[in-house]
């Protein structure tokens, strides 16, 4: 028989005694007031009432300290002080209700067992108390009779009610259960998976439908038998009972668990299955329940994505590998191409940064003192560093020291190659030397950040990429310093400034080629000549870099000693033929222009050695290429023919030269660059520096020509009644003043008037000359009027008194030479003013 | 900057200096000294041929005095050669160059005056 559960708690069960003992002993103290009869002992019945009464008091008093045991004897004690009471009453039957009441009780309050005791213990003491009973009095009959069934109908339907509630209980408790068990079964029977309960013992218990397919036993021959026989392999039996005790021993709440295992089936074959076991106590009993799953199709489909997987990431890696192979490559290609070092470097590490999916890369390149951080890609761009990098400090020095890939994993801020690193929040870093003719050349580093992490995996990829930068950036380097001595050669050999030449204004440009990163064999000269004239050179040597510089430096020297000579062109140009021709290196070529401006006779006089033509801009007429005076280039023949041509050159007319680079397309015809040239210059220009940012601006792309452009421009000023230039104090000076004054006063006066006249400005400019010294130029104006030449010459220096000789000489052929000459010194400089009246030309008189 | 041109000619001991193109300050100076290491102790006599000078400055004339000068201290003699009507000869007028050596038309003229030993 099921204990139902407790309903009563301890207080209530001694409270409800402590009533009833009350109730016994009022009931008792009733029968002294009741007529009784003369065996009724008053005195004992008082000492058994007060009992009651004080065993009622602790039991209330005490009902929250009391234990079951102690209600259990204060109702023993209670039937013991209704035997003493029936006893002395005599022959009164009113205690047999008492009785009644306390049987009642324990059946009430206390479980059967301890109700039974109770009873057997109140029927021996009635029986006792019943040897000497007398027949009761009439009124305790009806007490009996009315009172007894009172109460014990009270009680027995509460107790009956009791019963009934935990009847139906019990009987909803089951029903429900039933219920969910079937809809279980329903369910667990229909699952795709194997629902298989297994008792204490491993011993089957439940087998669904689905594990009767599963594993072709049927569930009336499943069940019954052990699992670890029935279905598990026999090597994996002793697992199978560890795993299952230690579950079964597990006290946690939520023991569910995971396995992957093998299991057998009825025909001997194995397969894969994942069991998802729970333990479970079944009305009272322990048992364990576990859903079976059948993965092979799922551990078949897993494998062939797996193998997918592995072939994708395979091809990827070749893919990328080949990627980064084309893309180094094609940085070997650019450093091929010419390009600065610092291009290559900033270029390689974005690529490389591309290329490998890093999240920074960066180049150290190796100098004297140590590693420069040369280019960085991804993150904050570093901070110029002044110092350069030890090796054998800082990562990268470390790396560089070693001569060793090295990998960094986890890197404190302070261990980063630099800085501004710590942004990127970087986890791995692969640094690797750049090896050139087993020199270290320089530092890459590569970078990565989570989830992009590197491992000693990647460093022999990245050597693959650190061999190819290697290559790039040690060309780049070579050329590099090549590149800057040819540049500066180049440079050097270009004229700083070009001369100040009276009535003459003269113009040139240089651009380097965009693409070529060699500088190119052009250059550009201007020199006055011994008479009074202008030299210009426009020269091509063929070839670029070190070589074609250093060429191009001895024609130039060769080319102005000749000019300097005096000689004339064609002269100066079968010279330098002769030099370039036994140079050693008979690949050496040149195209060159040498023209002659005599800004007096206005005249050009030029040779064209294989040249573009120049071009010839004057007043009112179209543009002019000048032809003839041509010749093959120099270096070509040993005496070819060098004819001069010559062309007059207005006042006003502006003379063009340009190397190739200006005109020459790609796949275009050169008489086309030069149409295209000459609308350009179609319009008049009196300033050759405007002229020439028109044409450049015109003619060169943007992002630079394909080739070196050379440009050079000289416009003859137009002279008029008067003019004004400035001079510099220098005694080559003089010889172009002369020639100035002599095209001004040409249309003017007889020679005599020229040469006399030029002589007496000449002794001017002289003074100004040895005033000034090195103090700036002098000025020197002219004007016309009538007949009257008024001529002023000013400098800044300070003046000198006449010394004896020499200077006194100057101011009395000045004095000698002209009508008038004033002398005006201040403390800024010295004007001197020179005026003539011209004579007829057929005149020849003394103005002595 | 050579716009002068020189030409040194020894007859016996007669040094004749040929001088073309524009004498000026940037000329002169280094032409006169090149003309005075030009001319032996032993020589005599000096000609400055002038005949091919197209221009000549005061800086010029300075040189030919340097000449007279140092050829003086030396009992050298100068003689000078330009022809009349050019613009050299007019500023050797000017500065009445033939007080401190004679000027001749030509050459021819110039050294035919040179004396001889023992003619």
């Amino acid at each position: 028989m099921k204990e139902l559960p407790e309903l009563f708690d301890l207080r209530i069960k001694a409270r409800a005694l402590a009533y009833l003992f009350t109730a016994g002993a009022g009931l008792a103290a009733l029968t002294l007031l009741l007529p009784h009869d003369p065996e009724f002992r008053e005195t004992q019945i008082r000492v058994v009432i007060a009992i009651a009464a004080v065993v009622a008091a602790a039991l209330y008093r005490f009902a929250d300290r009391l234990r079951e045991v102690h209600v259990q004897v204060a109702l023993a004690i209670g039937t013991t002080l209704l035997g003493f009471a029936n006893y002395y009453a005599g022959t009164s039957t009113l205690y047999a209700l008492l009785y009644t009441w306390a049987g009642l009780y324990a059946f009430y309050f206390f479980n059967t067992r301890m109700a039974l005791v109770h009873t057997a213990y109140i029927g021996v003491s009635y029986a006792i108390v019943l040897a000497s009973r007398e027949p009761p009095s009439p009124a305790v009959r009806w007490l009996l009779g009315v009172g007894t069934p009172l109460v014990a109908g009270l009680l027995i339907s509460r107790m009956l009610d009791r019963l009934r509630a935990g009847y139906a209980e019990a009987d909803e408790r089951g029903r429900e259960l039933r219920e969910s068990e079937a809809r279980t079964r329903l369910v667990l029977d229909s699952a795709p998976d194997a629902f298989i309960t297994l008792d204490a013992d491993g011993v089957i218990r439940g087998w669904n439908r689905a594990a009767e397919r599963m594993f072709g036993w049927t569930a009336e021959e499943a069940i019954g038998e052990p699992m670890r026989t029935l279905i598990t392999p026999e090597e994996h039996r002793d697992r199978h009972e560890q795993r299952r005790r230690a579950m079964l021993e597990d006290d946690a709440s939520s023991p569910t668990s995971h396995y992957e295992v093998e299991l057998l089936r009825r025909d001997g074959t194995r397969f894969p299955a994942e069991s998802t076991v729970s333990k479970v106590d079944v009305r009272g009993e322990t048992l364990v329940a576990g859903f079976v799953r059948d993965v092979t199709d799922r551990r078949r489909q897993q494998q062939e994505r797996e193998e997918l997987l592995r072939e994708q990431a395979a091809r990827a890696e070749a893919e990328h590998v080949a990627e980064l192979v084309s893309g180094m490559q094609l940085l070997v290609d650019a450093a091929l191409a010419h390009r600065t070092l610092g291009d290559i470097v900033s270029d390689l590490v974005t690529r490389v940064r591309t290329v490998l999916d890093a999240d920074a890369a960066s180049i150290f390149l190796a100098e004297e003192r140590g590693l420069i951080l040369a280019a960085a890609a991804g993150g904050r761009a570093p901070e110029p560093r002044a110092e350069p990098l030890p090796f054998g400090e800082g990562f990268a020095g470390r790396v560089a020291g070693r001569r060793e890939p090295m990998l960094l994993q986890d890197p404190e801020p302070s261990e980063l190659p630099y800085p501004e690193l710590e942004d990127l929040k970087i986890d791995s870093v692969i640094g690797l030397p750049l090896l050139a003719e087993g020199e270290v050349i320089g530092v890459l580093i590569v970078c990565a950040a989570a989830p992009r992490h590197f491992s000693a995996d990647d460093v022999s990829l990245l050597r693959l990429a650190a061999d190819r930068v290697a290559l790039a950036v040690d060309h780049a380097r070579v050329y590099e310093r090549e590149h800057r001595i040819a540049e500066t050669l180049q440079r050097s050999l270009l004229p700083e400034r070009l001369p100040q030449l009276p009535g003459l204004s003269v113009a040139a440009r240089y651009l380097p080629a965009a693409a070529e990163a060699e500088v190119g064999g052009d250059w550009y000269d201007v020199l006055p000549t011994p008479s009074g004239g202008v030299g210009l050179v426009m020269g091509d040597v063929a070839g670029k870099g070190l070589a074609a510089a250093s060429m191009v430096g001895r024609l130039r020297s060769a080319l102005r000693a000749y000019a300097l000579e005096g000689h004339a062109p064609s002269r100066v140009v079968e010279q330098l033929n002769r030099l370039i021709w036994t140079e050693e290196d008979e690949s050496q070529m040149a195209t060159l222009i040498y023209a002659v401006v005599d800004p007096v006779a206005e005249e050009l006089r030029w040779v064209n050695a294989g040249h573009p033509p120049p071009l010839l801009l004057s007043d009112g007429e179209p543009p002019e290429f000048l032809q003839g005076g041509g010749s093959v280039p120099l270096g070509v023949m040993p005496f070819p023919d060098f004819a001069e041509a010559s062309a007059r050159i207005d006042q006003g007319a502006t003379v063009v030269l340009y190397t190739d680079g200006l005109v020459e397309r790609p796949g275009e015809h050169l008489d086309t660059g030069l149409k295209r040239l000459a609308s350009i210059v179609d319009v008049p220009s009196g300033d050759p520096q405007e002229l020439c940012d028109r044409v450049l601006r015109a003619l060169v792309p943007h992002g630079g020509a394909p080739d070196d452009v050379a440009l050079l421009t000289l416009h003859t000023i137009p002279m008029s009644d008067s003019f004004s230039v400035e001079l510099p104090t220098q005694p080559e000076a003089l010889a172009s003043m002369r020639a100035l004054l002599r095209r001004w006063l040409r249309q003017l006066g007889s020679e005599q008037d020229i040469a006399e006249i030029v002589t007496a400005c000449g002794e001017a400019a002289t003074n100004a000359i040895e005033h000034a010294g090195a103090a700036g130029p002098f000025e020197m104006s002219g004007r016309i009027e009538g007949q009257t030449v008024d001529i002023e010459v000013r400098d800044f220096g300070a003046w000198r008194a006449a010394r004896e000789g020499d200077r006194g000489r100057g101011l009395s052929l000045m004095q000698a030479l002209m009508d008038t000459v004033e002398v005006t010194p201040t403390p800024e400089g010295t004007t001197v003013r020179l005026r003539r009246t011209l004579i007829q030309p057929t005149s020849n008189g003394d103005r002595q | 900057m050579d716009l002068v041109q020189l030409e040194i000619e020894e007859r016996g001991d007669v040094v004749i200096a040929s001088v073309s193109g524009e004498l000026d300050l940037a000329g002169a100076p280094s032409t006169g000294e090149a003309i005075g290491e030009a001319v032996p102790t032993s020589a005599r006599t000096l000609v400055v041929d002038f005949t091919k000078l197209e221009f000549i400055d005061s800086s010029g004339i300075a040189m030919l005095f340097n000449l007279v000068r140092r050829l003086g201290a030396r009992r050298q003699e100068l003689r000078v050669v330009a022809r009349g009507g050019e613009p050299v000869s007019r500023v050797l007028e000017i500065v009445e160059f033939n007080r401190a050596a004679p000027v001749h038309e030509t050459l021819d003229e110039a050294l035919a005056q040179v004396p001889t030993d023992g003619a």
